[in-house]
């Protein structure tokens, strides 16, 4: 009897150690992949190919970013707009500077990104300084039609844009991408009564809000790599509940012959 | 992975693109115009009362009419010049001939990207002539394109 006792301790104490190295083998150990971080330097393609067509707008934009880490990046921006607008009763003209800074979020997984692929959302604090001029407008009343003009001014504007968009390295290390960006005027030194039709880097201004569409391509240098832990997804073991659990609805059905 | 990504971006972009290149300038829909927005009282019951008929002309157009014996006009849209500081509306309420005289600065306005620009106006208490109106008052003085009372003319 002790024979056996000692028997069943000792294989007890065996199947231990064995099952706990069995369930660490079900759980992966976390895997690592290595990111590399990027500087960018990019340029808006749309604006000038916009320009070839309609010459009234001219938008030169250009951007560069730096990787913090694999998801977040700053952005420092800016660019130049040329706009002009006419119609049958007025005629406007704007050109100005803007400047951005923000942060852009990649929110694809790293071992997906592979820091080539972005896709994600950015947030961005825009300043624009801007002239504009009415050379010429008019209106038409019962008394008649009255011709007037308003004189060249020089007005800031702050807004702030929130961007997502897709990038990919095309190349090694050349980017396209394109970015839907809102935008929302928080501030503008124009009289309320004259607001400009179009504000550079922001755009028209009529509307509480505006939307862009823009398409880049960047140069992407890397500059530092870094190892990132890639927490596997969970295994799912199957269990011995849902195995003999019935489905749903044939419970229901049981249910219902029972209620017959 | 590489051609599905760049295989979405494309679509995606080109999507983009119709849509953008879809949205094409709107017609103006938006009031263009300044009124005096003028009521009618009656001075006897101090109430708001339409007179039976209403005609409305610029001093010096009796033949381009603003209204034309208009009955059941509760409120009057009465242009201003913005070519001067003053203009003069000549009024005949029942059959009762009167006059307005305004006085005021004017400002421009953007409307919009579709309607361009108006002009405001900031008026002065009017004068007037008293065969049929008894007083004119002054509720708001700025006179833009928004749906407000400006002026009373009791009668």
């Amino acid at each position: 009897m002790k024979k056996t006792y000692a028997y069943i301790i000792s294989f007890l104490a065996a199947l231990i150690p064995l099952s706990s190295s069995g369930q660490e083998a079900n759980q992966p150990p976390d895997s690592v992949v290595v990111v590399p971080l990027k500087i960018r330097a990019g340029l808006e393609i749309s604006g000038p190919v916009i320009y070839f067509t309609n010459n009234s707008m001219l938008n030169l934009e250009g951007f560069v970013t730096t990787d913090l880490n694999e998801k977040i990046s700053v952005l420092l921006g800016g660019g130049y707009s040329d706009y002009s607008y006419s119609q049958y009763n007025y005629e406007f003209q704007t050109k100005g500077l803007f400047f951005k800074a923000g942060a852009d979020f990649n929110l694809l997984r790293p071992e997906m990104a592979e820091g080539k692929y972005w896709a994600g959302l950015g947030l961005h604090y825009g300043l624009t300084r801007f002239t504009f001029e009415t050379p010429s407008f008019k209106h038409e009343n019962y008394w008649g039609i009255v011709s007037s003009s308003l004189a060249s001014q020089t007005n800031w504007g702050h807004y702030v844009e929130v961007s997502g968009g897709f990038k990919a390295e095309l190349f090694r290390n050349f980017s396209i991408g394109w970015l839907i960006s809102l935008r929302k005027l928080i501030y503008t030194g124009a009289d309320k009564d004259l607001r400009p039709v179009y504000y550079p880097g922001y755009g028209e201004g009529g509307r509480s809000l505006s939307y862009g569409l823009n398409y880049y391509i960047s140069l992407n240098i890397p500059y530092k790599k870094i190892k990132v832990k890639i927490k596997p997804e969970p295994v799912e073991e199957p269990s011995g509940d849902e195995e003999t659990e019935a489905p749903e609805d044939s419970s229901n059905l049981g249910r219902q012959r029972i209620g017959r | 992975m590489r051609k599905h990504i760049i295989f979405f971006l494309l679509v995606a972009a080109s999507a983009a693109t119709l849509l953008q290149t879809s949205c094409t300038p709107g017609s103006c829909f938006e009031e263009t115009n300044a009124y005096v927005k003028a009521t009618f009282y009656l001075s006897s019951k101090s109430k708001a009362a339409a007179p039976d008929s209403v005609t409305l002309y610029g001093a010096g157009k009796d033949t381009s009419l603003i209204y034309n014996k208009r009955t059941s006009l509760s409120q009057a849209l009465m242009p201003l010049d913005a070519s001067t500081d003053g203009c003069t509306l000549a009024i005949r309420i029942n059959g009762v001939n009167d006059t307005i005289s305004f006085s005021y600065t004017t400002s421009s306005h953007f409307i919009s990207k579709e309607c361009g620009y108006t002009f405001y106006h900031t008026i002065e208490p009017p004068a007037f002539t008293t065969h049929i109106i008894d007083t004119v008052t002054v509720v708001k003085n700025t006179i833009t394109t928004l749906s407000e009372e400006n002026i009373r003319i009791y009668y």
